[in-house]
């Protein structure tokens, strides 16, 4: 197995006076961040290099904590319309999540038009889930349409944070919101689930990158806002190894809650033992000194 | 309310209503259901700092953060006050025989308002009902059902009980209590169709107001429990020894997967059990499995089998051992254990005849424990 790469990036201008992000220079981040992590100079070479032309791209986010602690709106819709400007047609990007509502809480306005990117929950009507059980491993779910049927590539756009159980929530349990029943699955610390429901064939055979949002990370006591826990790390992390990119989001959680002067998970007893057991499934690398990890930042 | 008037009510609702008994029975709606949850706070849990909260109402201790729902995915920390978004929510409404939960020994020949909210605080891999058990309460259709409402349609669809059942009535207990309280004082009795993971605090308040409880006794060890149910035996073991210790009506049902929990040596086990914990008068049925669910690779338990079981649990000497989902099997009727005589026949769901008089065998006199008036 090659050895997998993981990309940081950061922007030194990317908080505006009023506290907003910049979206010019969050594009910016996805440019940079995707020609290191493909090798490719230009934006449409990038995407070429990932998806097909014809490829209608499902953009999961995590909307789940509401507008304190969601996928960011001014990350997701910057990347989609630079996904739309590099190769891939607009109509064919969708932003998606559970539900309308935890998309307009955290601030999504959704949208359907049929020419433009689409911003929809599984919950929107003529969508809802698959009525076909996935029996895979240790999971028997049933999966969102959205990915069953309507994206034929995806995206892990999700949102780095703490979590109370898991111990880190990033782009592999980030599909937990493509299940109709996640509640059933953070038993024993979310081990084996969150690596067997991105191994189910309606994730693995699509997803395509993960990306994290990791502007501001709850490091501690998620996956709930908590002001006093939450910082601006003000990064995007990338990778085409799913493990790999979760690994890097938790070594991030980890340094900031030594920063804090907060225990290790581990000491906690809730260090992401899933990343572990990923890696044995083969779904990618979760041992730090096994990743390549490369760190820039845009100006 | 008329019969007819009810099925019209629940089809202005929204809901599939079939012919014959009234019966509102839904599946996934898949096509955009419009969450219309309730936010009626719920009860036995613990506020925790930073908006965090503890469940104590079943084992599992849920402790959830602001946001998030418990493992049954109907109670949910809504900024540090936890809620249950199933109250009067109900996804499933029948009118069935007291025979299909199953109840012997309590009103046979009666029928049951029957009726469920969506979830559950167990995921067993051979669930019949997944379908409103297995999902979050936004995924299937429901409508409103208050307890009173409740209590009124069952008197006048002329059933002497309500029971909660299909799903999981621990994780809606808010509801069911409030509902068995009403109908109580309306001469409705209220029946628990329940997998036993429960705390004990919650129970005891439950044993107060209902009439009885038929326990899902999924295997007799922890390994099965843990592998199949997601769940632990000890407390559900416990919920038995509790209800048989109150005033209300205990029934045990042991579903026999081949294969899986059907060891004749663990039955045994678990019959004497029974008989030491609770008594030789507590019935007991082995019922048949069909692949369902997650569990599709067995075949229907055999005949034999549960024949098998229940000669077992007999010799160790309980008195009312039922063969169930096996309409027509002798082992469906009530045999005195002072006569050996039938006292009550039955053919599927269906009472044949009962020979009782004031709770005794009409041959030989001899008492036969249950609720029979």
């Amino acid at each position: 197995m090659a050895v997998p790469r993981v990309v940081i990036i950061k922007a030194g201008n990317l908080w505006t006076s009023t506290g907003a992000v910049d979206p010019a220079v969050i594009t910016k981040m996805f440019a940079r961040g995707f020609a290191l992590l493909t090798g490719e100079r230009g934006d449409a070479g990038a995407i070429s290099s990932l998806f097909r032309p014809g490829d209608r791209v499902g953009i999961k986010i995590n909307t789940i904590g509401g507008k304190a602690l969601s996928t960011r709106p001014d990350v997701a819709l910057p990347f989609a319309g630079w996904l739309s400007q590099s190769g891939l047609q607009a109509k064919n990007l969708f932003i998606w999540d559970r539900t309308t509502r935890e998309l307009r809480d955290a601030g999504y306005g959704t949208s359907a038009d049929r020419s433009g990117i689409k911003v929809f929950g599984t919950d929107a009507d003529g969508v809802g889930y698959e009525s076909n059980l996935v029996s895979h491993l240790s999971v028997g779910s049933l999966f969102s349409k959205i990915q069953t049927e309507f994206a034929t590539a995806s995206v892990s756009l999700a949102l780095l944070k703490d979590h109370g159980l898991a111990g880190v929530t990033a782009g592999m349990k980030n599909y937990f919101g493509a299940i109709h029943n996640p509640n059933k699955y953070h038993d024993s610390r979310c081990n084996p689930f969150v690596a067997e429901v991105f191994d189910a064939p309606p994730v693995k055979s699509k997803h395509k990158v993960s990306i994290l949002d990791a502007l501001i990370v709850q490091y501690h006591k998620g996956p709930s806002y908590h002001a006093r826990w939450a910082a601006k790390y003000g990064g995007l992390i990338f990778s085409l190894d799913p493990v790999a990119a979760d690994a890097v989001g938790w070594s991030v959680i980890e340094a900031l809650r030594v920063a804090a002067g907060l225990p290790a998970l581990k000491d906690e007893g809730r260090e992401p033992v899933y990343l572990a057991t990923a890696e044995k499934m083969g779904l990618g690398r979760a041992d730090l000194a096994s990743i390549e990890t490369v760190e820039e930042r845009v100006a | 309310m008329k019969r007819r008037q009810f099925i019209r009510g629940a089809a202005g609702a929204g809901l599939v209503v079939g012919a014959g008994l009234p019966s509102v029975c839904s599946g996934l709606a898949v096509f955009g259901a419009k969450p219309n949850l309730s936010h009626v706070e719920a009860r036995y849990y613990d506020k925790l700092p930073d908006r965090e909260v503890e469940c104590r109402l079943c084992p599992r201790k849920c402790r959830l953060g602001d946001k998030e729902r418990g493992y049954c995915g109907v109670r949910e920390n809504i900024g540090g006050t936890y809620y249950t978004l199933v109250y009067g929510k109900v996804c499933s409404l029948n009118v069935d025989p007291v025979e299909k939960k199953p109840f012997f020994h309590f009103l046979p020949g009666t029928s049951a308002l029957s009726l469920a909210a969506a979830g559950c605080n167990v995921n067993c891999k051979f669930c019949q009902n997944w379908e409103i058990s297995q999902v979050r309460p936004e995924q299937v259709d429901h409508f409103d059902l208050p307890p009173e409402r409740a209590a009124a349609q069952a008197i006048e669809a002329g059933c002497p009980s309500i029971a909660y059942t299909y799903t999981e009535p621990t994780v809606f207990f808010e509801y069911m209590y409030d509902t068995a309280v009403r109908s109580k004082r309306r001469g409705v009795r209220n029946l628990v169709v329940t997998g036993g993971h429960i705390n004990p605090e919650p129970l005891a308040d439950l044993l107060a107001v209902v009439d009885a409880v038929k326990v899902d006794l999924k295997g007799f060890t922890q390994e099965f429990y843990a592998e199949y149910v997601r769940g632990e035996l000890k407390p559900v073991l416990e919920t038995i020894r509790a209800v048989a210790k109150s005033k209300t009506w205990l029934e045990i049902v042991y579903l026999v997967i081949p294969t899986l929990n059907d060891r004749m040596d663990l039955i045994r086990e678990m019959a004497k059990w029974v008989r030491n914990e609770v008594g030789d008068h507590v019935p007991v049925h082995f019922s048949r499995f069909q692949p369902m669910y997650l569990i599709k690779n067995l075949p229907p338990t055999p005949v034999s089998t549960l024949e098998a079981a229940r000669e077992t649990a007999r010799e160790e000497g309980l008195h009312f051992v039922y063969v169930g989902n096996v309409p027509g099997h002798e082992g469906e009727n009530t045999f005195c254990p002072g006569c050996g005589k039938v006292a009550v026949q039955r053919v599927g769901y269906r009472i044949t005849s009962i020979q009782l008089k004031a709770g005794r065998c009409d041959t030989c006199g001899t008492p036969i424990p249950g609720v029979w008036t």
